[in-house]
């Protein structure tokens, strides 16, 4: 891996954390605070692509394993991955690999304009996804909660998910245009 | 120091930033003066071997820079001109010793030379500092103590003096004087020059003044009326 | 969030600490029992105020997560009956206290050497490089503050200049500007030969 490419995950990193220090907000009907640290996932997955996007999220799932406070609320140590929420976490791992991927796919495209942001709005949506059932099927298994409540729980999230997912889409395009394939070398 | 450029030029997408060059280096303290864009940033840069030769050669004490790279960014430090780019850990001590760890030293070892190198820029009250709790200064000398602390032959700097205030300003300048390492310094600020030994004038790729000090500095002047 | 250097559990290897939380965890979702975890619980409770008291605290510290257990053996409660509430209750506050403990008895430079160790095999994945991981967290805390300062710098501009916060005006200035850094910090890395070792040179010159 050449210094640029590690700089890069090691900067996503830092940007997922530091979105998860930003306040959560209030969304209009959505009864539950929108942390912006998912959009960081999404944003490393479609900027870096699938293999670079992963490790940025390895790499916080390190941070958060040494007991770093990295995580949004100032959580971290081990204790994180026996939570409840802890599907979440780990979600994210193939959630921006395959956001990273679709990503890839769209860019390889001859297209441009709305249809690549189409494309990325399909690939972050892919990645929101992803988070969420293995979310799920961490509060299934671990937590003990039947597949209905499971998901009747989960789908508080889905709203303020979709609103990043958008946002991602969004930044990631504008991002392209700029700094085009040149940012990583795979 | 003894850097030789054999026909030496640079390109950057198929623009040539530095016509074909031949010059030798031989003195303690070199400046680089011009305009933006005149090329002096790309020469600094082929030096250490940031920059390859699009054709020709350079050759920095000895080792020639494509063929020998670590040879030679061994034995040249490069102060960037956004030094807190270069400090790559967050607490001072930490990053310098980081820098170190190719020369394979004891722990000891690496805890006295990073403690020397603070206490010889006058830095030592640093050594525990986060690198973004430090002021333009500051940090400027501490990515100078980094770079020294692995004893190179010849620094760089790269505009160190650029977005100083007075008294960073006059920090930066007593200690590039002080230091006994063969110094090559690109810079705006002229004031920097005053003791070196020569200097050269950098204009839309080639080198349009090269000598002492004042009369480079005066063809620059002309130049910018 | 480390306790005083020395104690016992300090004194094991960072894989043995994680091997019993893995085994504990294990062991406790293999009974259904809430006397068994309670008797479990108890007895873990009780080695952390004689071994590890600094554990109870920073378990106590991190409410949220607390609060969120909580939450969950609530619904429980009232869906499956206090049978598997308290079921869930032990488990996952017993489990958190434990891997609690590891956390507070293992330092950070212990957990960046288990981490590089185990990420060994994926070198032979071509993944990357086991000692670029310790640059890599390095670099991570190096840039958090740095990311930190340039969202609040694009905030504070944004206030300023009384222009509502959008997204774009927002999110994008504040990567892009730092792309520009990583570039510089990326040559940085090779010109200061950080990973002098850690790999064969490769370098395409044009300026």
């Amino acid at each position: 891996m050449d210094s640029k490419s590690l700089v890069l995950v090691a900067l996503f990193t830092a940007i997922i954390v530091v979105l998860g220090l930003i306040p959560p907000i209030m969304v209009a009907v959505i009864p539950v605070p929108i942390h912006a640290q998912s959009l960081g996932v999404l944003l490393a997955g479609i900027v870096l692509g699938a293999r670079h996007g992963a490790l940025s999220v390895l790499l916080l799932i390190a941070l958060v394993a040494i007991g770093l406070p990295v995580l949004s609320g100032g959580r971290g140590g081990l204790s994180v991955f026996l939570s409840p929420t802890a599907g979440y976490l780990l979600g994210y791992l193939p959630a921006a690999w395959m956001t990273g991927w679709a990503a890839d796919r769209v860019h390889d495209l001859p297209i441009r304009g709305w249809k690549v942001l189409a494309g990325l709005l399909a690939a972050a949506i892919l990645g929101v996804l992803i988070t969420h059932v293995v979310g799920i099927a961490w509060l299934i298994a671990y937590v003990g909660l039947s597949p209905l409540e499971a998901i009747v729980g989960d789908l508080i999230f889905v709203p303020g998910d979709l609103v990043k997912a958008a946002l991602a889409a969004y930044v990631g395009r504008i991002i392209h245009e700029n700094f085009g394939r040149r940012l990583i070398a795979s | 120091m003894d850097i030789v450029f054999a026909n030496a030029s640079a390109k950057f997408a198929n623009r040539n930033v530095l016509e074909p060059l031949s010059i030798r280096l031989t003195e303690h303290r070199i400046g680089i003066i011009g305009l933006n864009g005149s090329g002096k940033s790309t020469f600094a840069r082929m030096i250490n071997g940031l920059v390859f030769p699009h054709a020709g050669s350079v050759v920095t004490n000895g080792f020639e820079t494509r063929q020998d790279a670590e040879r030679v960014r061994s034995i040249v430090g490069y102060i960037f001109q956004n030094p807190a780019n270069q400090i790559v850990l967050p607490v001072v001590r930490d990053d310098i010793a980081l820098g170190m760890k190719r020369l394979r030293l004891g722990t000891r070892e690496v805890e006295q030379r990073v403690s020397d190198v603070l206490a010889r820029l006058g830095i030592g009250h640093l050594a525990e500092r986060r690198a973004h709790e430090l002021s333009g200064g500051e940090v400027q000398l501490v990515a100078l103590a980094a770079v020294l602390a692995t004893s190179p032959d010849i620094v760089i700097m790269d505009e160190p003096t650029n977005q100083l205030d007075l008294r960073n300003r006059n920090m930066v300048t007593r200690t590039i004087r002080d230091l006994v390492e063969d110094v090559i310094v690109v810079t705006h600020d002229l004031a920097l020059l005053a003791n070196f030994d020569r200097v050269l004038l950098f204009h839309e790729g080639r080198i349009l003044a090269d000598g002492a000090a004042e009369n480079v500095i005066a063809r620059y002047e002309e130049l910018v009326q | 969030m480390t306790a005083a250097p020395g104690t016992v559990l300090e004194r094991l290897p960072a894989t043995t600490k994680l091997a019993a939380l893995f085994c504990i965890s294990v062991l406790l979702f293999l009974t259904t029992s809430p006397s068994l975890l309670g008797a479990a619980a108890g007895a873990i409770l009780v080695a952390c105020l004689l071994l590890c008291r600094e554990a109870l605290v920073q378990w106590l510290k991190a409410w949220p997560l607390l609060l969120t257990i909580g939450i969950f053996a609530l619904w429980k409660a009232f869906a499956d009956g206090y049978h598997e509430a308290l079921v869930l209750l032990l488990r996952l506050g017993t489990l958190s206290l434990v891997a609690t403990v590891v956390t507070v008895t293992t330092s950070i430079r212990q957990f960046i050497d288990t981490i590089t160790r185990l990420a060994r095999p994926l070198e032979k994945l071509g993944i990357g490089n086991a000692h670029d991981i310790g640059l890599a967290i390095g670099l991570v805390m190096r840039l958090i503050p740095d990311v930190r300062q340039r969202y609040l710098a694009v905030v504070d501009a944004h206030r300023a200049r009384g222009l509502p916060l959008r997204p774009s005006t927002l999110f994008v200035p504040m990567i892009i500007g730092m792309l520009k850094g990583a570039d510089d910090m990326a040559n940085a890395i090779d010109a200061r030969g950080i990973r002098a070792d850690t790999r064969t040179e490769k370098k395409v010159g044009h300026g």
